[in-house]
C-alpha cells in the first residue's frame, strides 16, 4: 500500500509515492532519480550508499523510506555550491583519492557528516569513521590523507549553516 | 505475492490498537540495520507465496530514546541508538563496558540508525551488546496489551532469533543496576570493523585486595544464545586474581558452550579461541 512521504532532500521539500517496503536508497535512485548513492551490497556492508540523515552518516540500504518521513536528507548531489565543490570533494579529487569512483560518493558522505562532528580528527579516528565505507580498488590511505588535508584547513573553511548542520 | 503495510503509532495506545488485527504477520522496527536487509533478501530472492501479509510497525515515535537514572539504576529505551549511548554521560560515568563494546559495533554509519532494543530482540547469539547487559545483571522490560512485565537478561533469549517476548510484546526499556565492581568487554572479529563476532565475552568482577568476591562472565557466539559461564566464575571466586588464575579460570569455558561450523568459523577454532578471549575480557574488567 503505497503512501506519500513528504521529507527534505538536499534542502528541498520532497513528496513522493513510496511503498511501506521500500529503502531510502530505492527512493532516491530510482524515484527520484538521484543515482549519486551507489547501491554496492544492498546489505549495511559497503558503505556505497551512504547519505545524510539528519546530519548523521547512515546507509541508506538500511534505512526503510516510510521513517524518513521530515527529516532532512544529503547526498553527494546537495554538497557543492553552483560549480565549486565541498572541501571534502575538491580534496578527494587532488589527492587522487577516487580510482574507480563507486565508493567516492558514499565517502564523501561518511568523511562530511564525520567532519562536522569532529572537526580536527587525528588519523586513527579517520580510519574508524570511514571503516563502513570500502573500497575494492583500495584507495583507503589517499582518502584518509584527504580528509586530514580538509582538517588541517588546506582546502578551506567547511560550509556552516547549510542544510547539513541540522 | 505478499502485500507489506507499515504504522508508526505515536503512543502505546494506538500501538496495541494496530495490533488487534492479527491477520498479518508483525515486525517491529526500530533501527532497521538488521531488519531492513533481511527484506531487501526477502523481496529480491526468497520465495513470498504462502506467507502472510507483514505489517512493518515503526517504533520510533514511542519516545523510547532516553536515558535516565535514579540512586541505584540507569534505565535505557529501547529504542535508544548506539551511537547516543556511546556519547551518554551517564553511561560513560556508570557502564564504560557498554561503551567499549559499542566501539566494536559494526561502523559508525551504522551505530548511527541501529539500536540497543533492536540489538537485544534480534537475538543473535552474536550480539555484541548482549554479553555486557547479562554481566551487568540488566532487566529488560517488555509491554504488551496486558501490561508490563521484566525478564532478567540471563533468562531472555531461548534460542537463535529466538526470546521469551511475546508477538504483541515491544522490549521498552533496559535497566541495569548501579554496581561496585566493573566490567570488560573483548571481541575477536574476522577484522577490526564492521564485522560480526567470531567469539565475545564480557566480565564483571568485584574484588577485594585483588581476592575475587563476585564473578560473572558470558560468552557469545559460541552457543545458541549467549551463555553464562558458571564454571568460571566458580574458579574465579573467593581466588586471587592472579595471571595463573585467570587462565586457570578462562579454560573452563570450552566445558560450557556448543559452538558450530559456520561462515566466521569452524567449532573447533571457536573453542580454542574462546578461552582467550574469555581470559581477556576478566583482564579487561580488572584494569580499571
Amino acid at each position: 500500500m503505497s503512501e506519500i512521504l513528504s521529507f527534505y532532500l538536499n534542502g528541498n521539500p520532497v513528496e513522493v509515492l513510496v511503498k511501506p517496503e521500500q529503502t531510502l536508497l530505492e527512493v532516491l535512485r530510482d524515484d527520484l532519480g538521484l543515482t549519486s548513492p551507489k547501491c554496492g551490497c544492498n546489505h549495511g556492508d559497503c558503505g556505497a550508499c551512504t547519505v545524510i540523515l539528519d546530519g548523521k552518516a547512515v546507509k541508506s540500504c538500511l534505512v526503510l523510506a516510510p521513517t524518513v518521513k521530515g527529516k532532512k536528507v544529503i547526498t553527494a548531489d546537495g554538497l557543492c555550491s553552483g560549480e565549486k565543490l565541498h572541501p571534502i570533494q575538491q580534496a578527494f579529487l587532488d589527492y587522487g583519492a577516487p580510482q574507480c569512483g563507486y565508493c567516492t560518493p558514499g565517502m564523501v558522505m561518511a568523511a562530511t557528516a564525520f567532519l562536522l562532528e569532529n572537526p580536527k580528527p587525528t588519523r586513527e579516528e579517520i580510519k574508524e569513521a570511514l571503516s563502513g565505507n570500502l573500497c575494492r580498488c583500495a584507495g583507503y590511505d589517499k582518502y584518509v590523507e584527504a580528509v586530514l588535508a580538509v582538517s588541517n584547513g588546506e582546502f578551506g573553511l567547511l560550509p556552516e549553516g547549510s542544510d547539513i548542520n541540522v | 505475492m505478499r502485500g507489506y503495510f507499515y504504522e508508526s503509532p505515536d503512543s502505546f495506545e494506538k500501538l496495541f490498537e494496530v495490533l488487534k488485527d492479527n491477520s498479518r504477520e508483525i515486525k517491529f522496527l526500530a533501527g532497521g540495520s538488521d531488519f531492513v536487509p533481511r527484506l531487501n533478501l526477502e523481496r529480491e530472492q526468497a520465495p513470498k507465496e504462502n506467507k502472510k501479509d507483514l505489517l512493518i510497525i515503526n517504533l520510533s515515535e514511542l519516545g523510547l530514546n532516553t536515558i535516565t537514572e535514579n540512586d541505584s539504576e540507569v534505565i535505557i529505551g529501547a529504542t535508544t541508538t548506539f551511537t547516543e549511548i556511546q556519547k551518554n554521560d551517564i553511561i560513560k560515568r556508570e557502564f564504560p563496558v557498554l561503551i567499549e563494546a559499542i566501539n566494536q559495533i559494526a561502523g559508525l554509519s551504522v551505530r548511527n540508525i541501529a539500536t540497543i532494543g533492536g540489538n537485544i530482540m534480534n537475538a543473535s547469539p552474536a550480539a555484541d551488546s548482549v554479553p555486557s547487559l547479562v554481566v551487568l545483571d540488566a532487566v529488560f522490560v517488555l509491554r504488551g496489551p496486558e501490561g508490563s512485565r521484566n525478564v532478567e537478561a540471563k533468562e531472555f533469549f531461548t534460542g537463535p532469533g529466538r526470546t521469551v517476548a511475546k508477538e504483541n510484546e515491544v522490549l521498552t526499556h533496559i535497566i541495569i543496576r548501579k554496581n561496585k565492581g566493573f566490567a570488560g568487554f573483548n571481541k575477536l572479529g574476522r577484522r577490526k570493523a564492521e564485522t560480526l563476532s567470531v567469539v565475545n565475552a564480557a566480565a564483571y568482577i568485584e574484588r577485594e585486595n585483588n581476592v575475587c568476591k563476585v564473578a560473572r562472565i558470558a560468552v557469545g557466539s559460541v552457543a545458541p544464545t549467549v551463555v553464562r559461564c558458571k564454571e568460571v566464575e566458580e574458579l574465579l571466586n573467593g581466588k586471587e586474581l592472579t595471571e595463573e588464575n585467570i587462565r586457570a579460570a578462562s579454560e573452563k569455558v570450552v566445558d560450557e558452550i556448543s559452538p558450530i561450523d559456520d561462515i566466521r568459523a569452524s567449532a573447533w577454532y571457536r573453542r580454542r579461541v574462546a578461552p582467550v578471549i574469555v581470559r581477556r575480557a576478566i583482564e579487561a574488567a580488572i584494569v580499571e
